[in-house]
């Protein structure tokens, strides 16, 4: 396969991506295993799990895995270059036109709703984040003590995450014996 | 010199986000309250733009807080600098495979995001509910459309049509 037949691949796969992370593994799975066989299934669910415990987009990490498998270094720049380029243009070009009619009225009252569905959907993400872990002392503790270091001392994300990773691997390390996985 | 701080701000953010492309929210909120870039208003804006085109939102965002910021340079270098973490982990780990996930320290690290993920994004939605839902007609709508998910939630599309919907119709009536 050739660099630029990848591009085009991965350059469909963003046109067709709604949602992101959990939507492109059906997509990879039919474009790479099923019609033209050039990853096992097992290969792919090993890249999406890996895809979710490092940081960064889902979606393009498992993309850059893929491209990796297929042509190396070069493959997994063109397949994140790839998977980026339909939704970046759209958003330039929505961007640019919605800019232009933000003074209206009903564009006002559309947004009014837009402000308030956003708020729901964080706050159904936080619910499924919720269900989909493992929930133990540990969780509850971390989650907890998070909230209220952001809520009373308002540090950055960042700061908020070396903060806890430092203090929760040493935990970790320490208690290890307990933890049977 | 703000392309450069976009780029080390964006960089930061696909560094330290796990857990998919709402993840990437709190830390562009801190931007929103941290450099003039865009309001917090905007961002919301912003995210339902990303929501309902095509892509992962996280990128979509960073795309859209990149031209907010500086046109279509800022767009390009806010989500080239969110990838490149990604894409260098990509390049080491791909060799690892296994290894990397049944590393002890990984593991260790996965279980604090998990809770701490969560705890990152209670806190902006809290922070948005306070800033936001101030009048009644706010509070109803949001009440709505968590009953209406809560038994199945549906695609984001499904949610921001409807709010939008409701918004014009209101404005029509009053």
């Amino acid at each position: 396969m050739s660099l630029l037949k990848l591009f085009l691949i991965f350059t469909k796969i963003g046109a067709i991506l709604l949602g992101g992370g959990y939507v492109i593994l059906p997509i990879l799975m039919n474009e790479f295993v099923e019609k033209r066989k050039l990853i096992t299934n097992e290969e792919l669910v090993d890249y999406f799990a890996l895809s979710q415990s490092m940081p960064g987009i889902i979606a393009a990490n498992i993309s850059m895995f893929v491209g990796y498998k297929l042509k190396g270094k070069s493959g997994a720049l063109i397949a994140m270059l790839g998977v980026v380029f339909v939704p970046f243009i759209s958003i330039v070009f929505l961007a640019s036109v919605l800019d232009k009619f933000v003074t209206n009225q009903y564009v006002q009252a559309a947004f009014w709703g837009v402000g308030i569905a956003v708020i729901a959907l964080i706050v159904l993400t936080v619910r499924e984040m919720w269900q989909k872990s493992e929930k133990n002392i540990f969780f509850y503790v971390v989650y907890i003590l998070a909230l209220l270091t952001l809520i009373v001392l308002k540090l950055s994300p960042i700061i908020t995450i070396l903060l806890f990773v430092i203090l929760g691997v040493l935990y970790k390390r320490l208690f290890a014996y307990k933890e049977a996985d | 010199m703000i392309l450069l701080l976009l780029a080390f701000e964006f960089f930061k953010i696909g560094l330290f986000s796990f857990g998919g492309g709402y993840a990437t929210i709190p830390f562009l909120y801190h931007i929103s309250t941290e450099y003039a870039w865009y309001s917090a208003n905007e961002l919301t804006r912003m995210i339902a733009v990303a929501s309902i085109t095509p892509g992962p939102v996280g990128i979509n965002v960073a795309t859209y807080a990149g031209l907010k910021t500086s046109g279509l340079l800022g767009s390009l270098v806010a989500t080239l600098s969110e990838m490149l973490p990604s894409l260098i982990l990509v390049l080491i780990i791909a060799k690892l495979l296994k290894k990397f996930s049944d590393n002890f320290y990984v593991k260790s690290i996965i279980s604090i995001l998990k809770p701490l993920g969560c705890a990152l994004l209670s806190y902006v939605a809290l922070q948005l509910l306070i800033s936001d839902v101030k009048d009644l007609k706010s509070a109803l709508l949001l009440l709505f459309l968590l009953i209406l998910s809560w038994k199945s939630k549906k695609d984001p599309l499904f949610y921001i049509i409807i709010s939008i919907l409701i918004g014009i119709i209101l404005r029509i009536i009053f």
